[in-house]
């Protein structure tokens, strides 16, 4: 059987000649990756206190509101915030700790809720994975305790619990904890804005138009 | 100290008070100064329309003469840029062995006027005397090309009698680029509106640069629409002091 | 809705040369004023985070030193890419080309009858004329992002890779929406505008089942894409449709998911003045429960393997469309996009679109540049565009030479003459007398010449022309000499 000479057998032939005189073997490509200098800042200078406040300062640059907590009175946080907005119907996540599904609140475990159903909530409660407080860039992996993506797109407004100890301050510091790397990864830095009008920045596009974060303290 | 002066085909042909005032700014700061007439152009033009085979002629001929010479003095940027960045990709297509190594030699002895003044000869006060406003703008090669960095004011603020009146559109480009300014003139004169209302707006009585070629398309604007102002190149001011005012070297 | 005499021609194939296509725009001063007032918002936002990272410079050695390998071994990431992406459920196609790549598309969507697509913002399907090849096949397209909703509902052309419609101001906009979604009361109120946006296309995302993305990027360890955003659409089209189409040139591939540690640093800075643009999303080909199960990339080629084989020239390939080049541009500033009749404008576009032409077209871009050099000092993954468009004039001159039409072009004979002229100081010192008399004709009793012939007529347009000096340098050098020896004896 001959060998087909797809489109894709041509682009990669044309590729291989286009860098035939500086492509390395398989064997080097490693080497030669490793080699690459990264003479970057990887590991922030902030530690504790500093950094939280640095994140809690970006965060609220972008007018996410924030709150802090211990893990004692989390419940607590987590009522005041939705007393605060009159919500009574929240969406969550299948893997979220029971102890944040406090009482009095029509909590809608996701199970497969449909689009119409999640449209109709105040709004939805999720872990996050990281936080990156240079940024301000919240990281979701939507893990069972963080939920599927369309979970966190759909209602109005967000609601994330975060640790302390979840927080780094640079990206870099972000990526040396995501291994292995995940399968599916949403950096949220602000709630939606568009400037394609005159430049003026308006909020509140499409996705949660507001990001409430309560951050808990686990590192005493 | 003995330099030998590249004095750039235009300046030659259409500024030789500029060629004029850097000679007797040198000689009195005691170089002994040279000038091959063998010289011609350092290729800029051809290279930068595209023309690499006229451009390397150019340019080979401008080692040969000055293989030699103990330094060479040029009062233009975007041709000292010419030869750091372009003459070696030249001679490495189109030249040969020795041709590269006359050049990679030579290299070093090259240097744009404020260069030589500032990193040759160790001075900023040339004992210049220029009682008038003034005005500077960065000619692109000079700022991103070659990097002169604050080597034009550390002059400029040495010059007495001299009024500084900062550019806020410094690093903006002109709109020159050379053949660019009449294959695009529309859009070269649209960017050279946006600075000359700049460099009005200074009340400086001179706009002055490192470079002829951005000064007479700043000039021949200024000239067409009666601006009450001039340009000069800065070797010009450089060159003025009490007894050899900036009117000696018209 | 365009104040343009005409609509611009966006097709490097038959769009005019830059200079005529420039004219009209010059004579736009609405258009040239929301063209600058955009680029210089963006210019400060980004020079302020640059100036507070400490690391910017390394970042930006990392950022070219990552690209330029894997450009060196884009072969190898491709294929890697492939085999993860289509291991975790994905399907890869390859395109040779637009046309190609078009065909791919409309099959996929065939195969479930799909009559509407939402779409993502992205530049190559621009490139590869995808709408009006959909449209023409039945597929009804919806643009999502709010810049390309206002430039789909006004028959608009895009001018610029990051923010296309910065060239429309907030009462164009009104226009453009009150008469297409039917809302005559809305003002020209930026918030309301967006949000008219935001309720015309809730629907669209909840029902269209089918999505065409780009990609900023292809991790080829993971099988990865990542999509970089701000409005919230994106998410929306990757995370409720069925069926996801992305479309990606081959250059778009990184080598690994922590090599998104520095691009993303890079990215946001330089195309949005942000230190993290709002949202990024990555995913690796289907995910069980989550997003769409039915997941397909084309990879697109399209003249970049062309590029790729040229040592100078591949730089243009490490373009991670920030669009810092054409915000910083001072031609840019002064023309907007349209003049340089490509999807890809600006500094970039002046190399890139020439070269995905093959150098058949779009030779004059190669021109469009005053060789200022502030392109080179923001480009995040330092391509040193100066240096390819110099590349890319003389590969020009070359052609011209080859061609009877330079026997008429009066700038092309000048600089052959000239380059006869400084080829010997004595025929350039002819020259220079021969100038001087023949300026002299033209010089007027202030010592200015104000008006010129032919290719000289382009200087005196505008400017006037000092006239020659009575002697040049050289002459009273030589006098100078002879003056003294005389003395001296």
């Amino acid at each position: 059987m001959t060998v087909a000479n797809t489109t894709r057998e041509q682009v990669l032939d044309r590729i291989r000649k286009a860098t035939s005189s500086v492509a390395t073997g398989p064997s080097q490509l490693n080497e030669q990756y490793t080699a690459i200098p990264r003479p970057y800042v990887r590991k922030g200078a902030l530690h504790g206190a500093a950094k939280q406040a640095l994140l809690m300062e970006r965060l609220r640059d972008y007018e996410a509101e924030v709150a802090e907590s211990t893990q004692d009175n989390l419940g607590q946080a987590i009522g005041s915030m939705l007393a605060a907005r009159d919500a009574g119907v929240l969406a969550v996540p299948g893997g979220v700790p029971p102890a944040w599904k406090i009482p009095q609140v029509d909590w809608r475990i996701d199970q497969g809720l449909s689009n119409a159903e999640i449209e109709k909530v105040d709004g939805v409660l999720t872990g996050a994975f990281c936080a990156i407080a240079d940024s301000g860039t919240i990281v979701l992996h939507h893990t069972s305790c963080e939920g599927r993506r369309a979970l966190t797109l759909l209602p109005d407004w967000h609601l994330c619990i975060l640790f302390a100890s979840q927080v780094v301050e640079t990206l870099p510091e972000y990526f040396e904890r995501a291994r292995p790397a995940p399968k599916l990864v949403t950096w949220i830095s602000g709630p939606s804005a568009t400037a394609d009008i005159e430049m003026t920045r308006i909020k509140g596009v499409h996705g949660p138009r507001q990001l409430s974060v309560i951050l808990v303290n686990d590192e005493e | 100290m003995r330099a030998s002066l590249f004095i750039t085909c235009y300046n030659d042909t259409l500024f030789p008070e500029t060629g004029r005032a850097v000679v007797s700014l040198l000689e009195r700061l005691g170089v002994e100064l040279s000038f091959h007439p063998g010289q011609t152009c350092c290729g800029q033009m051809h290279a930068n329309t595209g023309f690499r085979s006229e451009a390397y002629s150019q340019a080979k001929q401008f080692v040969r003469l000055f293989a030699d010479a103990e330094n060479v003095v040029i009062p233009s940027s975007s041709c000292v840029a010419m030869m750091r960045d372009q003459y070696p990709g030249l001679f490495e297509t189109l030249g040969n062995e020795s041709l590269r190594q006359d050049f990679a030699a030579l290299l070093p002895r090259i240097f744009e006027l404020s260069e030589f003044l500032i990193d040759k000869l160790g001075v900023d006060d040339v004992g210049a005397y220029f009682p008038h406003r003034v005005t500077y703008h960065a000619s692109c090669h000079g700022l991103r090309g070659i990097h002169l960095g604050d080597r034009p004011f550390r002059l400029l603020g040495k010059v007495r009698g001299l009024d500084f009146a900062p550019l806020s559109t410094l690093e903006l480009c002109c709109g020159f680029g050379g053949t660019f300014s009449v294959k695009n003139a529309e859009v070269s004169s649209a960017m050279l509106a946006v600075k000359l209302q700049d460099i009005v707006s200074t009340k400086a009585e001179y706009c002055t640069a490192l470079d002829n070629s951005c000064l007479m398309h700043i000039g021949g604007a200024m000239h067409r629409q009666y601006a009450a102002m001039k340009t000069i190149h800065m070797a010009q001011i450089l060159a003025s002091t009490e007894s050899t005012p900036m009117e000696s070297f018209r | 809705m365009s104040q343009l005499a005409e609509h611009p021609v966006l097709d490097p194939a038959k769009a005019p040369p830059f200079p005529q296509a420039a004219l009209p725009v010059l004579h736009n001063p609405q258009l040239r004023k929301n063209v600058a007032h955009a680029v210089d918002v963006i210019q400060l936002k980004r020079a302020r985070l640059v100036a507070e990272k400490t690391d910017w410079q390394e970042l930006r050695s990392a950022a070219a030193a990552i690209r330029t390998h894997t450009l060196e071994n884009l072969d190898k990431y491709l294929e890697q890419f492939e085999a993860r992406c289509t291991a975790a459920g994905g399907r890869v196609h390859w395109a040779s080309d637009a046309s190609e790549a078009r065909r791919i598309i409309l099959d996929i969507l065939r195969e479930d009858d799909a009559r509407q697509v939402i779409k993502i913002k992205t530049m190559t399907s621009a490139e590869i004329q995808l709408n009006p090849f959909l449209e023409s096949e039945g597929v009804k397209v919806f643009e999502t992002d709010l810049a390309e909703i206002i430039l789909q509902l006004g028959n608009e052309e895009p001018s610029h890779i990051v923010v296309p419609a910065l060239h429309i101001n907030r009462s164009q906009v009104r226009e453009i929406f009150a008469k297409s979604m039917g809302r005559p009361e809305l003002t020209d109120d930026p918030r309301e505008l967006t949000a008219a946006a935001r309720n015309y296309l809730r629907s669209k995302f909840l029902d269209i089942p089918t999505a065409i993305s780009g990609a900023n990027y292809l991790i080829a360890d993971t099988g990865g894409v990542a999509i970089v955003e701000s409005e919230g659409n994106g998410r929306m089209c990757l995370t409720l449709p069925k069926t996801l189409i992305t479309l990606a040139g081959i250059e778009k591939v990184l080598p690994r998911f922590e090599d998104l540690e520095v691009m993303l640093q890079v990215l946001a800075r330089s195309a949005t003045g942000e230190r993290m643009n709002p949202y990024t999303s990555l995913w690796n080909g289907v995910v069980p429960g989550d997003g769409p199960q039915n997941f397909h990339v084309v990879l697109l080629d399209n003249g970049r393997s062309s590029i790729l084989a040229k040592t100078k020239e591949r730089q243009t390939l490490r373009c991670i469309r920030c669009a810092a080049c054409m915000n910083s541009c001072p031609v840019y500033r002064q023309t907007g996009g349209h003049a340089y009749g490509s999807v890809y404008p600006g500094p970039i576009g002046a190399i890139l679109t020439p070269q995905l032409m093959q150098m058949r077209f779009a030779q004059s871009l190669p021109y469009a540049s005053s060789l200022c050099g502030a392109c080179y000092e923001v480009c995040p993954v330092k391509i040193n565009i100066p240096e390819v468009l110099l590349e890319l004039r003389s590969q020009v001159i070359s052609q011209e030479k080859r061609s009877l039409r330079r026997l008429f072009d009066p700038l092309y004979l000048g600089l052959r003459a000239a380059g006869v002229i400084f080829s010997r100081a004595w025929i350039f010192r002819a020259a220079q007398r021969f100038g001087r008399i023949g300026a002299g004709l033209f010089t007027r009793k202030d010592g200015w010449i104000h008006s010129l012939p032919s290719v000289g007529g382009k200087w005196t347009q505008t400017r006037d022309l000092r006239g020659f000096p009575d002697k040049t340098f050289r002459e009273w050098w030589r006098e100078r000499a002879a003056h003294s020896s005389r003395e001296s004896k």
